[in-house]
Parts: structure tokens; C-alpha cells; sequence
């Protein structure tokens, strides 16, 4: 069994989006941009799903 | 038989011997992967009280609205003066000054130090806690001397067939 450290890579990367988004978010926030503000909300979110895909890809390709 | 019972039946110093940890505490790749996906799941919903706050700011909930009241008639205040009233509510006092033919300036007239009531020095063209000689620009309501260091609260005025409407406060920004 080869495992794949692709998935890992994705999920790590997803996670410094996160990241960066939420700082955006907070920043846009006191910068009162509320339109960007929600916009990078719903990013994070949809991150989530994103990151739940990867690892259920990653998981069965090693099964 | 007295050999049997007379026994210590492991050579150990231990109680947990027949517990197998089977490597639980091992953070393979796949433990690591549902951490990510985990993390990743407390971003999100962290970020939803933002946009909570966000759409609210948007839609407008945290302005107050208040009816706007007529302060005074333009030709009862000459250019220069100032007048008194009281906004929003009746023990809110505040004052309007006219600064020039068209433009007008009201705040609320409570020092922002100990609130002291604020008078309109029209020589030196500043206003003027008597209390602690606390000085405020008349411009913006910034404090200029004296002990408070915040402005005066703001009101928006709207001058509309001939008179001077209170409209409104500026939100106070810390």
C-alpha cells in the first residue's frame, strides 16, 4: 500500500486559506468594507466542504 | 497448595498490564487529515457571527432613528449665534451654532469631562467648558484643550423651508 501525501498537501493549504481569509475578514470588518466582509465569511465556509471532500478522497483512495 | 496461594502472579510493578493501547495515541495520517478537516470546520463557523455583524452593519439595525425636530426658524438665528435645544430626548441638551450664511453645526452641549454644559464663545470662536475650561473645535467637536478628550457627539441638521431640523446623531466611534 503506497500511501499519497496529496491529500495531506491539499488540506494544509486549505487551512493557510483559512487563515488568511479569517485575518481578511476581521481587517475588511474594522475597515468597514461589510460587503467584503461577508464575502470572505462565506469563503471560510465554503472551505469546510472543500477540506470534508479532500479527506474523504484521500481516505478511500488508500481503502 | 499453600505454593499457590502464596503467589505474585506477574513480575511487574504495575496494575495495567492487561490494557492494550494498540497505539491509540499515534497520530497517523489519517488522524492528522480529520484534525485538518476539523480545523478547517471551526474556521467556518467562526467566521459566521462576522457575517452576522456584517449584514447588520449593511442593512442598517445599528443606526438609531430618532424624528426629526425643528430647532429654530434661519432667520432667528443670525450668523455667528448660537441657540439651544434639546435632542433627542428632552434632557438632552445640545446646541446649534451658525457658522456662516449656509452652514450649520449642532452638538450635543453635555462635556464630554463631567458634563459640564458647553458654551459658544463667539469672540474666540470656540466652545467652552466653563467647569475645567475644556475647549472644543467648533468645526468637528474635537476637544482642543483642557481635560475631555472625546468630541462632542454630533447631531445632523437639515435646513428645510426656511428652518433648522435636527435630524439625526453621529454614531460615537471609539
Amino acid at each position: 500500500m503506497k500511501r499519497s501525501y496529496l491529500p495531506v498537501a491539499l488540506l494544509l493549504a486549505v487551512l493557510m486559506l483559512n487563515i488568511i481569509v479569517t485575518q481578511y475578514m476581521v481587517h475588511q470588518y474594522f475597515y468597514q468594507n461589510y460587503v467584503n466582509t461577508i464575502v470572505a465569511g462565506v469563503m471560510n465556509v465554503v472551505l469546510f466542504p472543500l477540506a470534508f471532500i479532500i479527506y474523504k478522497k484521500g481516505v478511500n483512495v488508500n481503502d | 497448595m499453600t505454593d499457590k496461594n502464596n503467589k505474585i502472579p506477574f513480575n511487574e510493578d504495575n496494575y495495567t498490564h492487561n490494557i492494550n493501547r494498540n497505539n491509540e495515541r499515534k497520530l497517523d495520517r489519517r488522524g492528522f487529515m480529520k484534525t485538518l478537516v476539523g480545523a478547517a470546520g471551526v474556521f467556518a463557523v467562526s467566521s459566521l457571527p462576522w457575517g452576522a455583524v456584517a449584514a447588520k452593519e449593511l442593512i442598517g439595525l445599528g443606526d438609531k432613528k430618532y424624528p426629526k425636530q425643528k430647532i429654530t426658524d434661519v432667520t432667528a438665528i443670525p450668523v455667528g449665534d448660537a441657540v439651544d435645544f434639546h435632542f433627542p430626548g428632552e434632557h438632552d441638551s445640545a446646541i446649534l451654532i451658525r457658522l456662516s450664511e449656509n452652514k450649520y453645526v449642532a452638538y450635543q452641549n453635555a462635556c464630554t469631562h463631567l458634563r459640564c454644559p458647553v458654551f459658544w464663545q463667539k469672540e474666540e470662536g470656540d466652545l467652552l467648558c466653563p467647569c475645567h475650561h475644556g475647549k472644543f473645535d467648533v468645526e468637528t467637536g474635537a476637544p482642543t484643550a483642557g481635560p475631555p478628550r472625546r468630541p462632542l457627539p454630533e447631531i445632523y441638521v437639515k435646513v428645510e423651508n426656511g428652518a433648522v431640523y435636527a435630524v439625526g446623531v453621529k454614531r460615537y466611534e471609539a
